[in-house]
């Protein structure tokens, strides 16, 4: 099968119009039922047919006992049946028409069952289906509502609709993906998790995206890459469209041991992985924290260069987002004269106009609204920090719209950090929704603006 | 001993493998004083640690020294003979290096070297091929890159010459695939460098 089929088959699997479930179960314990029971709580508005040659009806749906026994055209089938059941499944879908498959089943090459997973691929192949799996999570579209997560919606968080979209090796690391962006208010576009990548792995994927115009920014975590140059070629080409980060887990010293040089000796795995990602002007992130602290800044405006601004309504934060500033290799501004002269107009006697401005504790949304302002246009500002305690008296909610009509103009890339409790944490998260990406420190948010920068001085657009 | 780097346009400083005290005093002769007298053997692997290595011999005299000094450390090892090779400038030492990885073939490095390379840890990989637009990326990269562009009244080194050994060193990774390079020290100065030691692992 050629590897371009495949790749648009998996067109059906993330925008189906109908959809087998191969394993749906009255058990609500199985994971045909949670699969099941969620698209139809999710709202999915395809049509949806469960396969169970043992049941009549599952939750109100009519049961059929094979996917060629439904007489109707199906997109995607989505598998939870035991691992010696699947290939006879598959075959199936594949005589019916079937375009994409979600194998969630495990049992195969990840306990050593090659063979068995040999046979799936085969049959993948035969039919050109674009299959995800075996021993996966499956997909996640907000958009069309397919969801073959087969945690339940009350324990998991599904996000709203967005552009960012991610690919996960890893099911369980990929449903917390999934319930952070959800909990972040982060809105995706697509999300996979892929485990044992028999046929489709991380490259298909990033090159389906690569097209897929919902998807504006990717997130990736990966464990290994199967084939690092066919990676990088595509990698490279996507990065030029939109923005990629990458979580790479696993980090070994293998091979490293049996060094007889130096450089085996320094070389490792993770260093070629640095390097490849590198040069596919991929964003490397080094936690989830950093995955998900990343993927929300490439909503700014593209940056023309690394002086960064600073307003504070408090002079020790200010003080360390500045050091953060030089600890990432960015600059301290320096305001403009005419800048310096309409911040002394409405600052109070006490407060300083220099960057990082601190315009002291007493500053309300107004001053914010001003210092905003002066700084956005400032020319030798590319970038701005604002700093906000929610904790004084006078910085109250409203301050909130001030930071969202500053961000909106998409004049310059700007982060807000909100250090603090619940209070804080409230409006933190209020800022995040309206596309202000916000921290909880200088540090981080620093961080990921240093990346965002070194991205935008690769890509100006 | 014939340097596969060579037809690559990777030389190494001229030297020669002599067996003899006789001989490390014609080759010594014929490459110009001063010179570096190094004992070769394949159980020495880091020779700077086994004093295996004597610098800076400027007449035939302080030869003989070294050379004496060589065969007590030799004893009991089985040795290859000394090399005997031109006396290298002073400058930055720097490692230059390669290794095949499984999974994305080969990567060059770039890093601080000499003997401390393992604990400076100032390097920097690619996965091959590199461009010069790279091979000057990552000089920037180390963190010793203000001293690379000239510190305490130093010159900077020559970048372009150093940017063009590393492409060629990318092209010799590509075209013979070994399991592991080190061209260490590679000394560099404002002028260009000296590629004091070779270790290719096929």
């Amino acid at each position: 099968m050629s590897s371009e089929k495949k790749i648009k088959n998996l067109y059906a699997v993330f925008n189906p119009k109908s959809i087998a479930i191969i394993g749906a179960s009255r058990n609500p314990t199985k994971i045909g039922h949670v699969v099941l029971k969620n698209h139809l709580d999710g709202g999915f508005g395809g049509k949806i047919y469960p396969i169970n040659p043992e049941a009549e009806e599952i939750l109100g749906l009519k049961c059929y006992p094979s996917v060629s026994a439904i007489g109707k055209k199906v997109d995607t089938a989505i598998i939870s049946i035991p691992s010696k059941m699947v290939a006879a499944a598959l075959e199936d879908c594949g005589k019916a028409g079937v375009r994409g498959a979600v194998v969630i089943t495990g049992g195969f090459s990840e306990v050593g069952n090659a063979e068995g997973e040999a046979e799936l691929v085969r049959i993948a192949d035969k039919y050109g289906m674009a299959l995800i799996g075996p021993n996966c999570m499956g997909v996640l579209n907000p958009a069309s509502r397919v969801d073959s997560i087969f945690l339940p919606i009350y324990k998991l968080g599904r996000p709203h609709v967005g552009d960012i979209s991610f690919i996960s090796q890893s099911g369980a690391v990929g449903g917390c993906i999934v319930d952070l962006a959800a909990r972040a208010g982060l809105g995706m576009a697509k999300f996979v998790s892929y485990g044992n990548a028999a046929v489709i792995d991380e490259t298909d994927l990033l090159s389906y995206l690569e097209k897929d115009e919902k998807s504006g920014i990717i997130v990736m975590y990966v464990e290994a890459i199967r084939d690092g140059r066919r990676f990088m070629s595509v990698a490279r080409r996507v990065t030029k469209k939109k923005p990629v980060v990458v979580l790479k887990a696993g980090i070994t010293a293998q091979g490293a041991e049996a060094a007889k040089s130096h450089t085996g000796a320094i070389a490792g795995a993770a260093e070629a992985y640095k390097a490849a990602f590198k040069q596919c002007n991929m964003t490397e992130a080094e936690s989830l924290d950093e995955l998900f602290d990343f993927a929300k800044i490439f909503y700014q405006p593209r940056a023309h260069g690394r002086r960064i601004a600073i307003v504070t309504n408090g002079g020790g934060n200010g003080v360390l987002a500045a050091d953060s500033v030089v600890k990432n290799n960015l600059e301290l501004a320096q305001f403009s004269d005419s800048t310096t002269k309409e911040l002394i107009g409405f600052l109070p006697p006490y407060a300083t106009a220099k960057n990082p401005l601190d315009l002291v504790g007493d500053a309300d949304a107004h001053r914010y609204e001003s210092a905003l302002n002066a700084v956005m246009k400032d020319p030798n500002v590319d970038a701005i920090v604002a700093i906000l305690l929610f904790q004084t008296v006078q910085l109250d909610s409203s301050v909130v719209n001030i930071v969202v009509k500053a961000s909106d103009l998409r004049q310059k890339p700007m982060v807000a950090v909100c250090t603090g409790g619940e209070y804080t944490e409230l409006h933190r998260r209020i800022l995040d929704s309206y596309g202000v990406p916000t921290y909880p420190s200088p540090s981080s948010a620093i961080r990921a603006l240093a990346k965002f920068l070194e991205f935008s001085k690769k890509h100006p657009k | 001993m014939e340097n596969p780097l060579a037809k690559f346009g990777i030389k190494a400083a001229p030297s020669s493998l002599e067996s003899d005290l006789a001989g490390c005093k014609a080759a010594a002769k014929k490459i110009g004083y001063p010179v570096a007298l190094k004992l070769v053997s394949q159980q020495i692997m880091h020779k700077t640690d086994a004093g295996a290595v004597k610098l800076g011999i400027r007449n035939e005299y302080e030869l003989s020294a070294a050379h004496k000094e060589l065969c007590r450390i030799g004893r009991g090892l089985r040795s290859d003979g000394f090399l005997v090779q031109k006396m290298a400038r002073n400058g930055i030492e720097l490692i230059v290096g390669g290794k095949r990885d499984s999974q994305f073939g080969q990567l060059i490095l770039l890093g601080v070297g000499g003997i401390y390379v393992e604990v400076l840890r100032d390097v920097t990989f690619r996965v091959c091929p590199i461009t010069k637009k790279d091979a000057h990326e990552m000089m920037e990269e180390l963190r010793s890159y203000s001293i690379l562009s000239g510190s305490r009244g130093s010159k900077p080194i020559n970048k372009e010459k150093l940017a063009s050994l590393l492409v060629k060193v990318s092209k010799f990774l590509l075209s013979e695939n070994p399991a592991e390079l080190d061209l260490n020290p590679v000394i560099a100065d404002h002028r260009g460098y000296d590629i004091v030691d070779v270790r290719l692992i096929k």
